[in-house]
């Protein structure tokens, strides 16, 4: 998928990258970023994936959510484009601040018809909770090689029963989740 | 009177001391790792707390020594002396707007919070302020300026460059002082050293130690009152704030919550790995290192050998390599380090060893040793450190003997799993 990205891309002018999330988890689940970027892609996937998650449930909340919701950022460095392709997926691409929004729309539709080609179809897996938050943990938290041994601390929950999140009893998820945010700085996980 | 003409050396056990109290030097990986796991441990606002008394307790010592010995006897003074200090030490440059009464202090660049924001912020949000070493520094100063007893000031961080403020900001309020604790100073470490004994490749790393000792003499503060050396950014610290933080939460929690015990001595020991992979790997990755030792060879026993003489170089203490077999096992040991001398005057002698530092430090030494490929000077990167410690542990290490526990040196076996 990341080499397919690389030739959906080619003929993008200013386009600085482009990063597919996979829902309910705000997981990365493919990128391209142009050389010489200072931010990665691991680094914003998962706060774009908050912020379509929230704009959906905003939306729902006015009553006007349609699956074709697209979200445009303009800041002062970069020109961000957020669009659910399907209930499984989200594309954010970052483009330089100074192309023309036209451009811009007429070469996202192109470039995400092709991406869109090249997703999987998503079967969703009812996987437990506890399971969940940890791999999101070891994903985004930062020194996520001692994460384990933090949440241990942080929630009372013993480092073994860490080990099978799985097993882990509704009180514990309930603090393995109140953990996680506060080690995030998060209010709610993305899962 | 320089700040650098207050420096002494303990050469014979490599501890180093500014106005007789004992200081040496950590990273900011360290730095942020360790305050982050007395968080962990105690929960933000206890954890602020235990750190900004730990902070304030050991400047007070430093403080009050530096004040005597450099004759500085007025508040403009010593008000003045201090922030150059805290400056030369790499830990920011804090403007004190203060008096008897209290008063502010603000900074654009403290270690901690600046630090943080660079490691961290592209990853978390955090809403809590990071510089509690700074909060501590700046109520013991203000006291000792306008001769207040210990504790009479209390110091909050109201705005901090990690939580995304554009400048830390600081308020100082009079509370009730009470009188302050001995400080733990050259003489009390004096008498908790063992007579140093040479250990393998002894000659080369004392070779090696004396001239990093002498290459630290000239770090100091730049314009912002930070030390970006080493591609780390980089503190002249003081083991008594380590040592009161570490074993206040260490205590507290065999107190309170002993199942903890285990992931707190375990996320100490990862702070200590930290340190190696960070400090020690760059400084060895360094053109100064080149200069004054040569190009990586590659040869596992040399890196051995060299991070014992980067640790004498840092004021860590008498560290030398009893035994090296590679791939197989390292015996560590320490006549002297910077954690006995506090423990045993504070506390007395431990019921077990409690070196959690070095313990991570040895393991993390025969990690650079082994798997490191020095000769393809590789980045030390936050990624290829968490690789490195994320995988299956390849080491164990006990600590075997420990001079906390009133045993005749500190030993650290470490053995391939």
């Amino acid at each position: 998928m990341d080499r397919y990205l690389e030739q959906a891309v080619v003929e993008v002018p200013q386009l600085i990258g482009i990063f597919v999330t996979a829902m309910p988890d705000s997981l990365l689940f493919s990128s391209w970023v142009r050389d010489g970027t200072e931010w990665s892609a691991e680094d914003v996937a998962s706060y774009f994936g908050d912020l379509v998650r929230s704009n959906r449930q905003g939306l729902k909340a006015l009553g006007s959510w349609s699956s074709e919701m697209q979200v445009t950022i303009e800041s002062a460095e970069s020109l961000v484009v957020l669009r659910e392709i399907s209930a499984d997926f989200v594309c954010g691409c970052v483009f330089e601040r100074n192309a023309p929004l036209g451009m811009v729309r007429l070469h996202l539709k192109r470039l995400l018809e092709r991406v869109a080609q090249a997703l999987p179809k998503v079967q969703a897996e009812d996987r437990p909770r506890g399971t969940r938050i940890m791999e999101f943990l070891d994903r985004y938290a930062p020194d996520p090689h001692a994460v384990t041994l933090r949440v241990s601390l942080r929630s009372g929950i013993p480092v073994d029963d860490l080990k099978s999140p799985a097993s882990l009893s509704a009180d514990q998820i309930k603090r393995l989740e109140e953990t996680a945010c506060k080690i995030l700085g998060v209010h709610q996980l993305s899962l | 009177m320089a700040i650098g003409d207050l420096r002494g050396l303990f050469a014979e056990q490599s501890l180093t001391f500014l106005a007789e109290i004992p200081y040496i030097y950590h990273c900011h990986h360290y730095n942020l790792f360790h305050d982050q796991t007395i968080d962990d441990a105690l929960g933000e606002d206890e954890g602020a707390r235990v750190r900004t008394t730990a902070a304030h307790n050991s400047f007070r010592d430093l403080l009050s020594a530096v004040f005597e010995k450099a004759g500085a006897s007025t508040p403009v003074e010593r008000i003045a002396l201090a922030s150059e200090l805290f400056s030369w030490m790499g830990q920011g440059k804090l403007a004190l707007d203060v008096s008897a009464a209290g008063g502010r202090a603000r900074s654009p660049s403290l270690h901690y919070g600046y630090a943080w924001r660079e490691k961290y912020g592209s990853r978390v949000k955090r809403v809590e302020p990071a510089d509690a070493v700074a909060a501590g520094f700046a109520g013991a100063a203000t006291e000792l300026a306008f001769g207040l007893p210990s504790e009479a000031i209390a110091v909050t961080e109201r705005k901090c460059v990690a939580a995304r403020d554009p400048e830390c900001e600081f308020e100082l309020t009079p509370t009730t002082g009470h009188p302050p604790l001995p400080p733990v100073d050259e003489m009390t470490v004096r008498r908790y050293v063992v007579p140093a004994v040479g250990g393998v490749d002894e000659a080369r790393i004392v070779a090696i130690s004396q001239g990093l000792l002498e290459f630290m003499r000239a770090v100091q503060g730049d314009e912002r009152g930070l030390v970006a050396a080493f591609n780390v950014f980089v503190t002249a610290h003081l083991p008594g704030y380590y040592n009161e933080t570490v074993y206040e939460t260490v205590h507290r929690a065999e107190r309170t919550a002993p199942s903890s015990v285990p992931a707190i001595e375990a996320l100490m020991q990862q702070a200590g790995q930290a340190c190696v992979f960070f400090t020690f790997g760059n400084v060895l990755l360094s053109p100064e290192w080149d200069g004054m030792v040569g190009a990586p060879t590659g040869d596992p026993s040399d890196v051995v050998s060299f991070c014992a003489a980067i640790a004498r170089g840092l004021g860590f203490g008498h560290w030398l390599v009893n035994e090296y077999a590679p791939r197989k096992r390292l015996v560590l040991q320490c006549t002297s380090n910077y954690e006995v001398p506090f423990y045993r005057s504070r506390y007395g002698v431990a019921k077990k060893p409690r070196s959690y530092f070095i313990q991570g430090a040895a393991q993390a030494m025969m990690v650079l040793a082994e798997v490191v490929k020095w000769k393809e000077r590789p980045q030390l990167t936050n990624d290829y450190y968490v690789d490195l410690f994320r995988a299956k542990p390849r080491y164990r290490v006990e600590q075997t003997k420990c001079l906390m526990r009133g045993d005749t040196i500190s030993e650290y076996v470490v053995e391939a799993m």
